[in-house]
């Protein structure tokens, strides 16, 4: 028996020899595999434990290469075993949420309270629901570009040269001619190397922001940054540190400590941001560019600043707080800004050096993955720049406005003015205790407030003057503010005008208040 | 002499001078095809003179329009410029030839349907020999070790060149030289095939501002010289990109009336009565019961989603969504789990282990599931398994979002996309999302669904409060084109009943439920002011597009099959990728076809966006191109590949003029 199965096992037996030693052989031919061998070998004399502890650490490194990342782990100590009939009848059982949680009663009156302009808007729009002309101090249109017969032309020109869509992202044949001569209009107009066009104005930021700070990185920024930037920040998973809002002592301190932090650690150097908004979107605060700019030179960080307000108003010819405050714009690293708020065209912008730029035309998200924006669009903002140039005092009409629309509604009582006196878009909210704009108590009504405010803002449009609500998410900002009313000032009414538009809003606003009592 | 671009001494650009020097000097050919569109032009005058319907009166102006735009632009290559069969004396064509080809046979087209007596094709690869893949390995290895050396030896010698990636006075590197090695080292040997600056209509064809680069892509330098190349990139798939015709009328009209902008947020000052009239129209087109405009394409998915899911939800994503997906997906703060491609059974299992599994660790049930899947992959050409997906949403009671953005327009009988494609009734999908960038020539995205989910999206998405709303011109560019597709019903009855605006509101309520697949529009959801060509407004014009589309995508497919390439996707999808693999032949490839005697420009795609090995090619088949200029790609690539050595493909091959003269076969036999 014995040596029957030994028979039957030798011819398996030297075919394994065999193929050992052919093995062998051909190792050793391999170059270099002498030195492997010899380091095993020697190893493996030295400290056995070692081979087997080498050995473990390489199979365990082939089996988390083999493994696939997005998949869970089916053996995690969470993971339960189901037969096929439990996870039917788990099936069965789920019942899911509908998609979205309908909308509330005031939610539903909010929504159909949005007004809707008949025709081109502009100062003086006609409503859609009562067919009525009103005064517009809602509408984003400092310049008065709205309806600017030169821009209209050259868009009408370019459609007939262009058609209207770009028809695919910049990377794929989507960079128009037109394009580049806008990204250098901007460029130029701001004294930087360079500029870079998103074709939305809310996406620019939220892209420029994940484009530069990356894991790791430390971001300082205001407590009251708008949305966009909020989501960029979100995106971009960076270290962030807040400040409080507008407060540059606020925004020292936190740079000290942060120095601090990092000489404890003595960790590497990373990347710092200052993020910050030139005007508030969210109040109209002002930011003091100079000694912003004093202390990123000081404490080494970068500044990406969102002008998206302050672009096309500020300044003598519009070019924003840079112009305003003399600073040379090459100063700030991204400076963005927004086209369709500024120009009354679409998109945004994000200018700086050359390399700033270039880094963003391939790793600005929503400028990659996204076609470019239709040329008519891309020459009238260019058109628009041209305009600004070349008529200064439609700024200045704008502060006469804007002074003008202060000095009514500073007089009006129960209501408290937020923001900088110069800010094109003026905030007011309703006069109680508690002053401050971002810090509220717990047991806040906003809906309630939210309420008065509407019936403001309805009272105001009965009357003749289109203004609205400052809107936001609620819930979903990172801090929660009072709910405001604002008003975007504009060039293209008259003082008087203006002043008397300001005046029906504050009789809205007395009469609204005087009922409550 | 892969990786050298070309320099400026090199054939083509001499030529292209001695052209342009001579700008007056026609040659034989194209004087007579001067001579025969005069010929056209002044019959179609006469026709009109004559009989002035307006149908030909239209005709007739249009063709006197585009006199100027061909003309005008001191052409060389009047093989783009003209048609190679001139009309008859029947044929009168309302287009600019440059823009949207002249082709009247009617054996050119072709309806894109789901046929149901096959199953629906799954996701099939074909593989190359392995000698590419070892190539394309290799030459990856060769590149990453030269750019490797490049950066060792240039941080040491030409410290210049690398200030931006070291840190310096105290600031770090603005982006670290490990995350742009790619972008410096292999991406930076072929710019020249990216970001190539364009002028005129992204149509049928395109001009090219011609550059060269003489410090290997640092900087471009530009000529001055232009030159036109047949355009089968642009996302254009009905060829609605045009400068002339219909749309850019009313386009034209709408800037007159409407100014360029509606300065404000939709929420906030910035809602026009054009938003309005265009919402109810994408509703109706999509067969939903509301739809909400957005102002980027990218936005809509990265600012609606996280209105649709949040903390607590799950969403489920095919592997290749687009980018603005999972940026949406990321910042809703949902889990994500992905599945393999258009795998169905990958899906279920999936499906079945989520569900079972709740939530990690505390296995508290997901509050809801959302699955999105994209109609059409833009870098695969693959359609969705919708038939399956809709199966498996009965049984396991997820929400389903469809992203349509290449979809909508240029796929179904009638374009609406995927669900017309298998008809399926749109309103078995939860969410609709599509772009008007591509089939309609215009710019943004739309969100359909039920009126509670969308009303929910205008307050609560991120657009409402904070992005700048539409612009008018894009707005009527896509009501037109859309009612074009669609159709008008001439008689104006029912007219208040169908857009019944409640006022004092943003919103609008369509009632026809019972009608779930919409037809045509009634007159009354247009503006009135916008008059549009009888054959726009009888969906003739639209109908021909569709049909050509679908023609002009199955021969490309098919053809190139049968000369020998490995292409991906599915045969009625406008996006045809043909696989590469070797990233030198990539630039190369590009190069070839841009060199040609008649330049054609193509996108060519690797890594980062497609896996490392498959680079390939993307063409974008349009309505716009005639058959002739499908056989003229498909004689380039039949060229050019040949000399590349591309032809790995498995089955049948036919030369490139036997596929050319059997296209009709080809294309009914697929």
């Amino acid at each position: 028996m014995e040596n029957s199965a030994s028979a039957a096992l030798e011819p398996l037996l030297s075919f394994l020899t065999f193929s050992l030693s052919t093995l062998e052989s051909g190792f050793y031919k391999l170059p270099g595999s002498a030195v492997v061998a010899r380091y095993v070998k020697s190893s493996h004399q030295n400290d056995p434990g070692r081979t087997i502890l080498e050995l473990i650490l390489i199979i365990f490194a082939i089996r988390t290469l083999l493994q696939s990342r997005t998949r869970a782990d089916r053996s995690g100590k969470h993971f339960i075993k189901f037969s096929e009939k439990e996870i039917d009848e788990l099936v069965d059982e789920w019942t899911p949420e509908p998609l979205v949680q309908p909308l509330t009663e005031w939610e539903q009156k909010d929504l159909s309270s949005v007004p809707v302009i008949a025709g081109p808007n502009g100062p003086k729009p006609k409503l859609f629901s009562t067919g009525k002309t009103v005064t517009n101090l809602a509408s984003f249109n400092f310049a008065g570009l709205a309806g600017n017969e030169q821009v209209k032309d050259r868009a009408v020109d370019t459609l007939r040269k262009y058609g209207l869509g770009s028809c695919g992202p910049p990377g794929f044949y989507g960079t128009i001619d037109v394009h580049i001569d806008f990204e250098r209009d901007i460029a130029e107009f701001l004294g930087t190397e360079a500029a870079i066009l998103y074709s939305q104005g809310f996406s620019t930021i939220s892209s420029v922001i994940p484009a530069f700070c990356k894991r790791g990185d430390i971001i300082v920024a205001d407590r009251s940054v708008n949305f966009a930037i909020q989501k960029g920040i979100q995106i971009s998973r960076s270290t962030v540190r807040w400040y409080d809002h507008n407060d540059l002592k606020s925004l020292e301190d936190t740079l000290i400590s942060v120095e601090k932090e990092r000489k404890k650690r003595k960790g590497p150097l990373t990347r710092r941001f200052i993020i910050t908004e030139g005007i508030f979107e969210r109040d109209g605060e002002m930011v003091d560019l100079p000694k912003l700019i004093e202390l990123k030179l000081k404490y080494k960080y970068r500044i990406i600043l969102d002008e998206s307000i302050s672009f096309g108003t500020m300044g003598r010819t519009g070019r924003g707080l840079t112009e305003l405050y003399n600073v040379p714009a090459s100063q700030i690293d991204m400076l963005v800004g927004s086209v369709a708020n500024g120009l009354c065209s679409a998109g945004g912008f994000c200018a700086g050096s050359a390399i700033v730029v270039d880094h963003q035309r391939i790793n600005g998200t929503s400028f990659v993955f996204s076609a470019s924006m239709p040329a008519l669009l891309a020459t009238s903002g260019s058109e628009a720049i041209t305009y600004l140039r070349n008529n200064p005092s439609v700024l200045l009409t704008l502060q006469d406005n804007i002074r003008a629309v202060r000095a009514v509604l500073e007089k009006t009582e129960g209501i408290t003015l937020l923001g900088h006196r110069a800010s094109p878009i003026i905030h007011f909210c309703l006069r109680t205790q508690q002053q401050s704009l971002s810090v509220t108590p717990a047991t806040y009504d906003y809906e309630a407030e939210e309420r008065i405010l509407q019936d403001i803002v309805d009272d105001a449009i009965a009357n003749g003057v289109l203004i609205t609500r400052a809107k936001h998410l609620r819930g979903q900002e990172m801090i929660e503010s009072r709910p405001t009313i604002r008003i975007a000032v504009t060039a293209a009414l008259t003082k008087k005008e203006v002043e008397k538009a300001a005046g029906v809003v504050k009789t809205s606003v007395t009469r609204i208040l005087s009922k409550r009592r | 002499m892969a990786l050298n671009p070309p320099s400026p001494s090199q054939s083509i650009f001499k030529k292209k001078k001695s052209l342009s020097q001579l700008p007056s000097m026609t040659t034989a050919a194209s004087y007579l095809s001067a001579v025969h569109e005069a010929d056209t032009r002044a019959r179609s005058h006469d026709i009109s003179s004559v009989a002035s319907t307006p149908a030909l009166s239209l005709s007739s102006s249009v063709t006197a329009s585009s006199e100027d735009t061909v003309l005008n632009e001191d052409d060389e290559n009047n093989c783009l410029a003209y048609p190679r069969t001139p009309p008859t004396s029947e044929q009168i064509f309302t287009t600019v030839h440059t823009e949207f080809g002249h082709c009247a046979n009617e054996a050119y087209r072709c309806v894109s349907k789901h046929d149901y007596t096959k199953p629906v094709q799954e996701h099939d690869i074909e593989e190359p020999p392995y000698y590419i893949l070892l190539t394309t390995y290799i030459s990856y290895l060769i590149l990453l070790c030269f750019g490797h050396m490049r950066d060792f030896f240039g941080k040491r010698f030409t410290k210049s060149y690398f200030t931006h990636l070291m840190p310096h006075h105290g600031y770090a590197p603005l982006n670290s030289d490990f995350d742009s090695f790619y972008t410096r080292r292999l991406k930076r040997r072929m710019d020249d095939c990216f970001s190539q600056p364009v002028t005129g209509v992204a149509g049928r064809t395109i001009v090219i501002l011609d550059r060269y680069s003489t410090d290997n892509n640092t900087t471009q330098i530009y000529t001055g010289s232009k030159s036109r190349a047949l355009n089968i990139s642009s996302y254009n798939y009905l060829g609605f990109a045009q400068a002339r015709g219909g749309c850019a009328d009313a386009v034209e009209e709408s800037i007159r009336r409407y100014s360029i902008s509606t300065c404000g947020t939709r929420l906030e000052g910035g809602s026009s009565e054009l938003h309005v009239t265009a919402e109810a129209l994408v509703a109706r087109f999509v067969g939903m019961e509301d739809a909400l405009i957005s102002s980027m394409g990218f936005a809509t998915n990265s600012t609606f989603i996280p209105a649709l899911a949040g903390k607590g939800s799950l969403v489920i994503s095919d592997e290749f969504n687009h980018a603005s997906i999972r940026v949406g997906v990321r910042q809703s703060g949902a889990q994500v789990r992905m599945f393999k491609h258009n795998d169905m059974a990958s899906f279920e299992s999936l499906l079945r282990e989520v569900i079972s599994q709740g939530q990690p660790k505390t296995h508290r049930p997901w509050k809801k599931i959302l699955v999105i899947v994209e109609g059409l992959y833009s870098m695969e050409g693959t359609l969705v398994n919708l038939p399956k997906i809709v199966e498996l949403k009965q049984k396991y009671k997820f929400h389903l979002f469809v992203d349509e953005a290449h979809s909508i327009g240029a796929l179904g009988p009638r374009g609406r996309g995927v669900t017309d494609y298998f008809n399926i009734p749109p309103r078995s999908i939860d969410v609709l999302m599509g772009t008007f960038t591509k089939s309609f020539g215009a710019a943004g995205g739309y969100i359909s669904g039920s009126k509670a989910i969308i009303d929910v999206l205008r307050l609560r998405g991120h657009s409402g409060p904070y992005a700048e709303a539409m612009t008018p011109p894009v707005l009527t560019q896509i009501v037109a084109s859309m009612a074009s597709i669609m159709g008008v019903v001439p008689a104006p009855q029912q007219t208040k009943s169908a857009l019944s605006l409640s006022p004092a509101s943003s919103v609008v309520t369509l009632k026809d439920n019972s009608e779930e697949l919409p037809g045509m529009a009634p007159a009354s959801m247009l503006p009135t002011w916008m008059n549009l060509h009888p054959n726009l407004a009888d969906g003739s014009e639209a109908r021909m597009r569709i049909r050509r589309l679908a023609f002009n995508s199955r021969y490309l497919h098919a053809g190139l099959k049968k000369l020998g390439f490995i292409t991906y996707g599915h045969p009625f999808s406008p996006i045809v990728p043909l696989l590469i693999f070797n990233p030198g032949k990539m630039s190369m490839f590009s190069r070839m076809m841009r060199a040609r005697s008649t330049p054609i420009v193509v996108v060519v795609v690797a890594y980062p966006a497609t896996p490392l090995v498959t680079s390939r090619v993307r063409f974008c088949v349009s309505a716009a191109h005639t058959k002739e200029d499908i056989d003229m790609v498909l004689r380039a690539c039949d060229e050019v590949g040949g000399i590349l050595d591309l032809k790995h493909g498995l089955g049948e091959r036919w030369g490139v003029d036997e596929v050319c003269k059997r296209a009709v076969e080809l294309v009914n036999s697929v």
